[in-house]
């Protein structure tokens, strides 16, 4: 079955509950960590947000703050002379700096006009405009509504001195400022380690969960499920999901903190500009969900149109003969250039879609801030605002667009996730087919070997059968060659005996106990299987031979394949046990890996064995060595062979002549040969070279 | 010579890439005037000297302003991101060009899998570096110079300069990190296609690791590099994650120094609330394009290097071809054949594939080639098709040396079944009609179809000529491709029919239909049969016998049988082989 790869970028929608229940089950024990994680953003959160309220105060009580009223006190008077200026033996306070029980005091202001600063007895509001005269040591101010007040010119030392608490502030802001950055920067990146790592491991978990389930599934299944598809659901799939752990799961949370938090503080600084602000985030909202929709749809085409390049190259890359010989190097390259315009024309979409979207967003924040300073200068000139929330503001907003903007992709992330969960839950959903019994019957470190079929039929397909009523008896210590052309059911039934699939009818046993009542695993334990397609893993040859079972020793390594005539050719590669297989053993020949795959099977010392004899291209030396390698392994153990060569079926005490699915004959070599059935012919055959040789003799 | 190199690209779209950067730069101007009006108001509303009419002017300016950005903004993207991609575009179709110039030696030679990589990840990287790379090149210079020019010429000197100390950090931190995370992040692809290929090997094995009941010993084995892969994530994280934080971090330094001096300034009266405002902005303009200049390094860096790899292919020299010794006149062929002397070897192998061949096939005969696999047939018939170029010894076709005579009219002339039936996912119309789909009618097609015995099949399909062949068509059985090939290289009517080893699929039946068929088509024709099957050849003129890159024997099937030899071996096994089929 081909998967298209349209297939893999099935829509689903962003949020399936029962999905992301299960999802969440992976993340439960993290949820220590997880939490930390929430807790860590919200502070991060909280230095963000800090900052323009930094500068806020910043601008309003200390660097605009010289024009607040204050209190005057003699020396010892207050409890927050620390917070005064001493000017001509008096200290001044600022009255924010005091409580209300100041309320009925005289207020003093420094105002300033030009260059020159005044200290005046009486406050002046902010939009009352006021003349200076100057007369000796005299200042008089009259204001526009005509009340006078009485004001000291200041020296600029003087000066000097009344804004010596602002700039004590400001440095003690920038301590502060640091502190929260240093925290901020901190903080931010254990949140990020950590929340990545966790999500990681989930990954990690997840990932182990599904290709451990895989190992338990029955061999149909992987004839069922291509081994890319498999991979993809155990690599890619969980990669997608380990997006949606880092970039939605938490994150979300951070910005809904983020969120959260501006618009609390906006609403304290001024409700009124808060509403405001975001009276154009629904707006906001509108425009990046049409977006997400353009976005996802020219996002797949040029998904899909790639993929279109990578098929139409891979395909033409390998047909290069043909399209060479057929001389169609013009139309293919006109072919070629038509999708790769296709492909062309679709990025060329993604960009204006975009090139639309990135400015428009700009475009709304600009909005946003033209309202704001609409609304808000206005209030700052009536003065009922204070010019420093003004700034903060502007800041606020810039803040506030970023989640905004991210909602779209995090969406994205959130429905290809979605997809993925889904594949991968539903390869967990898949029990095997082949169950192990619960309680399996007890079996001896060593059987006989007995094994029988009664009246076994088997199909790997619904209804077609390739085997059909067998009925088989093998006595311990026999071996047995299953002859017969290809799709008469020979490899079907040496599948059979280690139980891979599951008969339809009839039963099989071993020693007497159906294989069904058998652990899988001790079943299999004492079967050793060689396959006629020798499978090499990555690795060295000793691993090979020894797979993942550390309990075989390096001697036992040598001396199975001593004894299966494998020593030698392996004594002679340049790392001997230690050589290293590539790709799937491409350097070693078929007769070698035949070897080999018979000194796997002989280290695992089976007291079955089942082998699907080699008919590749072997030289004569080394089939000359492997069947003395048969022999020395049939011995004493029951074997079942698919034999090819005659050698092997000559020495089989029983020989099995197998045509569509059926037993057609049984019986040893001479028995066989006297019937002048089958047997005779295939014998014929192969040995044909003989027999010409015999009638030449005869003839002459 | 390099095909391509940043300046090349730069030349051909100089006109886009000129429009877009000034287009760019509009854009950063238009928004280098914000902080400032910014600051103007500010000031204005500490003086006193704003009404509200003046506000409502900033507002709409403001408003104006965002407009043209935004008109800006979306032709410089169109303009430098859709020249990147039409970059990508131009090389992938060059790409694709060089390589159908190149022969079958090439490809051996070259997997698959890295020519499709190069035509992904490489041409990818290179439009990364000629769109968003001059993107943030030219972002990054001009508002970096025009941001510091300002905030130089019309705030304050020492602040300034106090506040832009950090700044350059950035750029190293994105430049170092840059650095330090793609490596990272090769390590953590490397261990995640380790981790894939240990899912596939497994996957593949299955059979191995259910029989050895290795199941549990895998899924340690898989843990550990899913572990591995685990590690390798963490530990890029150690230094991915802690890149925007320093980013933050440097930036917000500078703010700290304009908070805390700037503010200082202006209690002094050195410059005003609005410069402070201003400059607070122009500051996070700064952030962005300090970064960018690090990553645009990293960035062109990667290109070049990518691009690099890609000329090496457009370098590659081409070895079959057109040569100055071309005898333009020959414009079609008659279909006499001779080699003479001809010996072969393929570049790696150390044995020759072909020893000292001589054949004479005279116009319109029909000629088979026996022997077994490795005996040297396929490569006689890749020097007759010129996929190899003769080295030693001679071919002559219609007594013309075979380089002499134009590729086209060589391939045009021969019809070529390969062994392995290469079709392609297009139609089955499309795929017989291969030679000229535009111009050859239905009936032409129908008619191949019925000689090479699949018309029936073709018309079982619910899509009949229709029906869309899967990848290497897939979807066919061995036999229905076989003769699907057949039939593509029938329609082209050739001068000189090759079937190499091309009946092996077809029953014997269809077989002797379709050898009818040819029979009648062939006539006048010459025909050359690779097979393994004496039915297939047995009717031929001339049989030749390839054993070990030689000639061993060769007549008629008669002659042949009467000389005992391996033909004869060959025939009797295979005499016995169908009395089994049948039995």
């Amino acid at each position: 079955m081909k998967e298209d790869f349209r297939e893999e970028e099935k829509i689903k929608s962003a949020y399936d509950s029962q999905l992301m229940k299960r999802l969440l089950k992976y993340s439960k024990p993290y949820w220590k960590i997880l939490l930390l994680c929430i807790i860590l953003l919200v502070i991060v959160t909280g230095v963000n947000l800090a900052r323009p309220y930094l500068i806020k105060v910043a601008i309003d009580d200390h660097i605009n703050a010289l024009d607040t009223p204050m209190i005057a006190f003699n020396k010892g008077e207050s409890d927050f002379e620390n917070k005064g200026t001493e000017y001509q033996d008096k200290i001044y306070i600022r009255e924010n700096n005091l409580n209300n029980d100041y309320e009925n005091q005289p207020r003093f202001q420094i105002i300033n006009d030009k260059a020159s600063h005044y200290l005046i007895s009486g406050t002046i509001p902010d939009k009352v405009t006021y003349e200076i005269e100057e007369n000796n040591n005299k200042t008089i101010i009259e204001t526009e509504n005509g009340k006078i007040f009485e004001g000291k010119k200041l020296t600029s030392q003087e000066l000097t001195n009344f804004r010596k608490q602002d700039i004590n502030s400001l440095t003690k802001i920038g301590i502060l400022f640091l502190i929260l950055i240093l925290i901020g920067f901190g903080v931010n990146y254990l949140q990020i380690y950590l929340l990545h790592k966790t999500s990681q491991k989930i990954i990690y978990n997840l990932r182990q969960d599904v290709f451990s389930h895989l190992q338990k599934m029955s061999l149909s299944y992987f004839d069922k499920n291509p081994v890319g598809r498999l991979v993809t659901r155990v690599s890619n799939d969980t990669e997608k999901l380990k997006e949606m752990y880092i970039n939605v799961l938490v994150t979300v949370f951070k910005d809904f903190f983020l969120l959260l938090g501006i618009m609390i503080i906006m609403m304290r600084l001024n409700f009124k500009l808060a509403l405001v602000s975001i009276s154009i985030m629904p707006l906001v909202v509108l425009a990046a969900f049409l977006f997400r929709r353009y976005a996802r749809d020219a996002y797949r085409e040029v998904r899909v149109k790639m993929a279109k390049i990578n098929s139409s190259l891979s395909e033409n890359i390998s047909g290069m003969k043909i399209i060479q010989i057929f001389n169609q190097q013009k139309r293919k390259f006109k072919e070629f250039t038509n999708i790769n315009n296709e492909y062309y024309q679709a990025t060329m979409k993604q960009i204006k879609i975009f090139a639309v979207f990135r400015p428009t967003m700009g475009l709304m924040y600009s909005l946003a801030l033209a309202l704001v300073l609409w609304y808000g200068g206005g209030k700052v000139l009536q003065g009922a605002l204070q010019f420093g929330v003004l700034y903060a503001f502007t800041d606020y907003i810039k803040k506030f667009f970023q989640p905004i903007n991210d909602l779209t992709e995090k969406y994205n992330i959130l429905q290809s996730a979605m997809a993925a969960a889904e594949r991968i839950f539903k390869i967990l959903d898949t029990e095997t087919e082949i169950k192990n019994p619960e309680n399996p019957a007890k079996v001896p470190e060593k059987i006989e070997g007995k094994i029988e079929f009664n009246n076994v039929s088997f199909a790997y397909e619904e209804n077609d059968w390739v085997l059909k009523n067998i009925n088989l008896t093998i006595n311990p210590g026999e071996t047995v060659a299953l002859v017969g052309a290809t799709g008469a059911g020979k490899s079907s039934i040496i599948k059979l005996i280690s139980r891979f699939y599951d008969i339809q009818k009839g039963e099989i046993f071993i020693d007497g106990i159906n294989i069904k009542d058998l652990d899988k695993k001790e079943l299999r334990k004492k079967i050793g299987v060689v396959l006629q397609e020798v499978f090499l893993f990555t690795g060295d040859i000793k691993s090979n031979i020894r797979l993942n079972a550390d309990w075989i020793t390096n001697e036992q390594i040598k001396k199975a394949s001593n004894y299966v005539n494998a020593h030698k050719f392996i004594s002679k590669l340049p790392n001997q046990y230690e050589q290293k297989v590539k790709e799937r053993g491409a350097t070693l020949s078929a007769g070698q890996r035949q070897l080999l795959a018979f000194a796997r099977a002989l280290a695992f010392n089976p007291d079955i064995l089942v082998l699907d004899e080699a008919t590749s291209n072997i030289d004569t030396e080394t089939e000359v060595l492997i069947q003395d390698a048969l022999k020395k392994l049939t011995a004493d153990r029951t074997t079942i062979i698919i034999a090819h060569r005659l050698s092997t079926i000559q020495h089989a005490d029983k020989i099995i002549v197998m045509h569509k699915g059926k037993i057609r004959e049984i019986g040893d070599h001479q028995e066989l040969l006297e019937k002048g059935g089958i047997y005779y012919d295939l014998y014929q055959l192969q040995y044909k070279d003989q027999l010409i040789k015999e009638e030449e003799e005869i003839i002459s | 010579m390099n095909k391509y190199t940043y300046i090349s690209f730069l030349k051909k779209y100089k006109w886009r890439y000129l429009l877009g950067v000034v287009w760019l730069i509009i854009v950063d101007g238009l928004q280098l005037i914000i902080p400032r009006l910014l600051g103007n108001i500010t000031d204005q509303i500490k003086l006193e000297t704003l009404d509200m009419s003046g506000i409502i002017n900033y507002s709409l300016i403001i408003i104006g302003l965002a407009l043209g950005t935004a008109f800006f903004r979306f032709l410089w993207r169109y303009f430098i991101f859709g020249t990147g991609r039409l970059i990508e575009k131009t090389l992938r179709e060059d790409f694709y060009e060089k390589l159908q110039s190149l022969s079958t030696k090439y490809f051996n030679n070259n997997k698959t899998g890295d020519l499709m990589a190069h035509a992904t990840n490489d041409i990818n990287a290179v439009r990364m570096a000629m769109g968003p790379g001059i993107v943030m090149l030219a972002d990054a210079l001009f508002l970096t110079i025009a941001t510091i020019g300002i905030l130089l010429f019309t705030i304050d000197l020492r602040l300034t300069i106090l506040a832009l100390i950090p700044l350059p950090f950035l750029s190293l931190v994105a430049v170092k990190f840059g650095k330090i995370i793609h490596s990272k992040y090769k390590k953590v692809q490397e261990s995640f296609s380790n981790m894939t290929d240990k899912a596939q090997e497994n996957f593949s094995g299955i059979r191995v690791v259910k029989a050895f009941s290795q199941e549990n010993e895998e899924i340690e084995k898989f843990a550990e590099s899913n572990y591995h892969n685990y590690q390798k994530n963490v530990d890029m994280i150690k230094y991915s994650g802690l890149f925007h934080p320093l980013v933050q971090l440097i930036s917000a330094f500078s703010f700290l120094i304009v908070i805390w001096y700037g503010g200082i300034l202006v209690v002094k009266g050195t410059i005003s609330l609005g410069d402070f405002v201003a400059f607070n902005s122009y500051l996070g303009m700064l952030t962005w394009p300090m970064m960018a200049l690090g990553f645009v390094i990293n960035r062109m860096q990667r290109g070049a290097a990518s691009l690099d790899r890609l000329n090496l292919i457009f370098n590659e020299k081409e070895d079959i071809y057109d040569d100055k010794n071309i005898n333009k006149n020959i414009k079609n062929i008659k279909g006499k054949i001779e080699i003479k002397n001809l010996s072969f070897k393929y570049k790696k192998e150390k044995e020759y594939a072909l020893k000292n061949i001589n054949m004479k096939i005279e116009a319109g005969e029909t000629i088979a080639i026996i022997g077994r696999t490795g005996s040297g047939k396929t490569t006689l018939i890749n020097l007759l098709l010129r996929i190899y170029n003769v080295k030693e010894g001679k071919i002559l076709i219609d007594d013309h040396h075979i380089n002499k005579i134009p590729l086209k009219v060589l391939r045009k002339n021969i019809g070529y079944v390969p062994q392995d039936n290469f079709l392609f996912s297009a139609s089955i119309s499309q795929n017989i009609a291969f030679d000229d789909p535009e111009n050859i009618d239905f009936s032409e097609i129908k008619t191949a179809a019925k000689n090479a015995q699949v018309y029936e099949n073709i018309i079982d399909f619910p899509d009949k000529f229709k029906t869309l062949l899967g990848e290497r068509g897939a979807n066919l059985s061995g036999g229905q491709k076989q003769r699907i090939s057949i039939a593509r290289a029938l329609i082209k009517k050739p001068k000189i029919l090759i079937l190499d080893d091309s009946l092996s699929a077809v029953d014997t039946h269809t077989e002797e239909m379709i050898l009818n068929n040819l029979k009648d088509i062939m006539q006048n024709r010459t025909s050359i049969i690779i097979s393994h099957r004496i039915s297939t050849i047995k009717d031929a003129d001339k049989i030749f016998v390839l054993d070990d890159g030689k000639i061993l024997e060769k007549g008629d099937h008669e002659s042949l049988l009467k000389n005992g030899n391996l033909y004869y071996e060959l025939y009797q096994k295979q005499q016995l082989e169908e009395k089994i089929a049948n039995s």
